[in-house]
């Protein structure tokens, strides 16, 4: 995860190259630190190093490091040309190397030559089987070509090893979101959970899901995690606070007419609805009338 | 009497210097020998999983009270039941990771290597200043010291009378051998120098990873506190925790307090009793 002031000092940085006032490798340095990606100033900035012999002498054995950042930056950026020079560079100074490989298997994803990268990727997985980055391009790959289930295989017999990964889990999450298959997403977001509790995207995403899910056992556990969504950022979230108000109003329909032993609903809901009331009054204040119309609908139904 | 003992200078130029620049020499030399020797570890696929499972069993225990009661029960029953858990480790087996080592003969190898290019090298060094520069004073440091420090400072010399701060030959060639790491670190790069007392407390343990014995442990250390854990879900539930903090946070950010000050302490009261 990226800080918040290691975000700021990022942003610093970069405008502060982009401005000409040197730093450039800094930055690069801590790009590839942060692992963030902004590929198009990546390449920008560390082709200019690169073309420069002075510069680029001056780095020492970083140089190679910079030839792959600047190759992943271009493949991002589909300047495979650029791609291709660094990953020949690289290619002639390290002829054994896997990590070259591996770069130029990428390369040849990055083409869109499926077939061929998939052969590499699969060769280089035969020579060190822990290799997680190539592990992911496949997944990758696989989602590139449309083949979700593929990428689900993939991912799963991936976490079957590497089960701490939480990135991996959370794209194995927004997949199956994406096949519908909420019950295995809900999984996935539980996992995400309880590698980093405090983080409320998380809490937020796995309400959604049962929110989806449906059922009023679902409901209720939905509404627990909008609520702990709302603690964890101070009750700035707006579609945490909404989707209480759309949890209660559906726990109200489900059972209605039975006795309710859930007293605190009308409280949170009523508090939820000023809270976005409020909200809506200091941000878009021309909204107000479409807001206020389409939870008396609700409040009707509930 | 002590203070009458003059250093020949010759013993500087001939013992202190040539002893210290040859074991930093040899050090070096040791590095890239071992780093010669060393050979591409493939991790095995069974100790990698193992670390994963012991860190997601421990995110378990730690976030239990973040998911739902019923969600925790189906991972838990997933780690260590008796029959398949992913904790679960037979009786009898895995317990012994120095028998399993022994099995390994790869790992015997690897010991072996490491333990010879560090036995070498001090034996044939220690025979050489033993054979050259044995039983004479080759410094003299700076300040005084107690009796103790005699059989550090002056292994080699039986004389009761010289005074402690004179060095004999092989101390300086002990002080070198253990002091150097400093040098090292600076010269080869923080984690590249390995230190001789490192070396040795490897050697008397036999080589044992550390780590890997830890991970023993520890799988069967999660395996009980995963068991406990539960006993302690069923205190803490989930929920009304959650949507508690989330009304009084909204209460504080709101501005009708007063109003439903009263319901709210009732719900949490009703909270509390859960």
């Amino acid at each position: 995860m990226v800080t918040k002031t290691e975000e700021t000092q990022l942003n610093r940085l970069e405008s502060q190259v982009d401005n000409g006032g040197g730093g450039a490798w800094e930055y690069l340095c801590m790009v590839r630190k942060l692992k963030v990606r902004r590929s198009v100033k990546v390449l920008k900035h560390g082709l200019l190093i690169l073309n420069d012999s002075k510069k680029r002498s001056s780095l020492g054995p970083e140089e190679w490091t910079l030839y792959e950042q600047v190759a992943v930056a271009a493949m991002d950026c589909q300047s495979l040309e650029v791609a291709k020079d660094c990953a020949n560079a690289l290619q002639k100074k390290f002829p054994e190397s896997k990590r070259v490989g591996r770069l130029e298997a990428m390369l040849l994803e990055a083409k869109g030559s499926w077939g061929e990268a998939e052969k590499a990727y699969s060769s280089l997985l035969e020579d060190n089987p822990f290799d997680q980055v190539v592990h992911k391009r496949r997944v990758a790959l696989a989602k590139a070509q449309g083949n979700l289930t593929g990428a689900i295989d993939l991912l799963n017999k991936y976490l079957e090893t590497f089960m701490a990964d939480h990135d991996a889990w959370r794209e194995l999450a927004e997949i199956y979101i994406s096949l519908q298959m909420y019950k295995q997403a809900a999984f996935c977001y539980e996992e995400l959970i309880l590698s980093q509790p405090t983080v409320p995207l998380y809490h937020l995403a796995y309400a959604d899901v049962l929110y989806t899910l449906g059922g009023i056992e679902n409901l209720l556990t939905a509404k627990k995690y909008y609520s702990s969504t709302i603690d964890l950022t101070g009750g700035k979230n707006t579609r945490a606070l909404f989707g209480i108000c759309l949890c209660t109003s559906a726990i109200a329909q489900l059972s209605k007419g039975r006795n309710k032993e859930d007293k605190d609903s009308p409280d949170l809901q009523s508090l939820a609805t000023a809270a976005l009331e409020r909200e809506y009054k200091q941000r878009a204040s021309d909204k107000l009338s479409v807001f206020t119309s389409g939870f008396k609908s609700l409040k009707v139904s509930s | 009497m002590a203070e009458d003992l003059v250093l020949d200078t010759a013993i500087r130029d001939w013992v202190l210097i040539p002893l210290t620049v040859v074991m930093i020499l040899i050090g070096i030399l040791r590095y890239f020998v071992s780093k010669l020797m060393r050979s591409q570890q493939n991790p095995d696929a069974k100790v990698v999983r193992e670390g994963q499972v012991v860190i997601r069993a421990r995110n378990l225990r730690a976030g239990a009270n973040f998911i739902p009661s019923k969600s925790f029960r189906a991972r838990r029953a997933h780690f260590s039941n008796e029959e398949n858990g992913l904790l679960h480790v037979p009786k009898g087996q895995g317990q012994n990771p120095q028998a399993q080592m022994f099995s390994d003969p790869n790992m015997a190898m690897d010991m072996m290597k490491k333990n010879l290019s560090m036995i070498i090298p001090q034996t044939l060094t220690f025979a050489w200043v033993n054979f050259f520069f044995s039983g004479f004073v080759a410094a003299k440091i700076p300040f005084p010291l107690t009796q103790r420090f005699r059989s550090m400072l002056q292994n080699g010399i039986d004389l009761s009378t010289v005074d402690v701060s004179y060095v004999s030959s092989r101390s300086w060639y002990f002080l070198n051998l253990f002091g150097l790491r400093g040098l090292f670190s600076l010269i080869l790069g923080e984690e590249n120098a390995m230190d001789d007392t490192q070396r040795m407390m490897q050697m008397s343990g036999f080589g044992m990873d550390p780590t890997k014995v830890g991970i023993f442990k520890s799988v069967s250390n999660r395996d009980d506190s995963l068991e406990v854990a539960s006993g302690l879900l069923n205190l803490l539930s989930t929920g009304p925790r959650f949507a508690m903090l989330a009304v009084t946070l909204l209460l504080s950010l709101g501005h009708s307090i007063g109003l439903l000050f009263f319901t709210t302490l009732e719900m949490s009261l009703a909270c509390l009793g859960v």
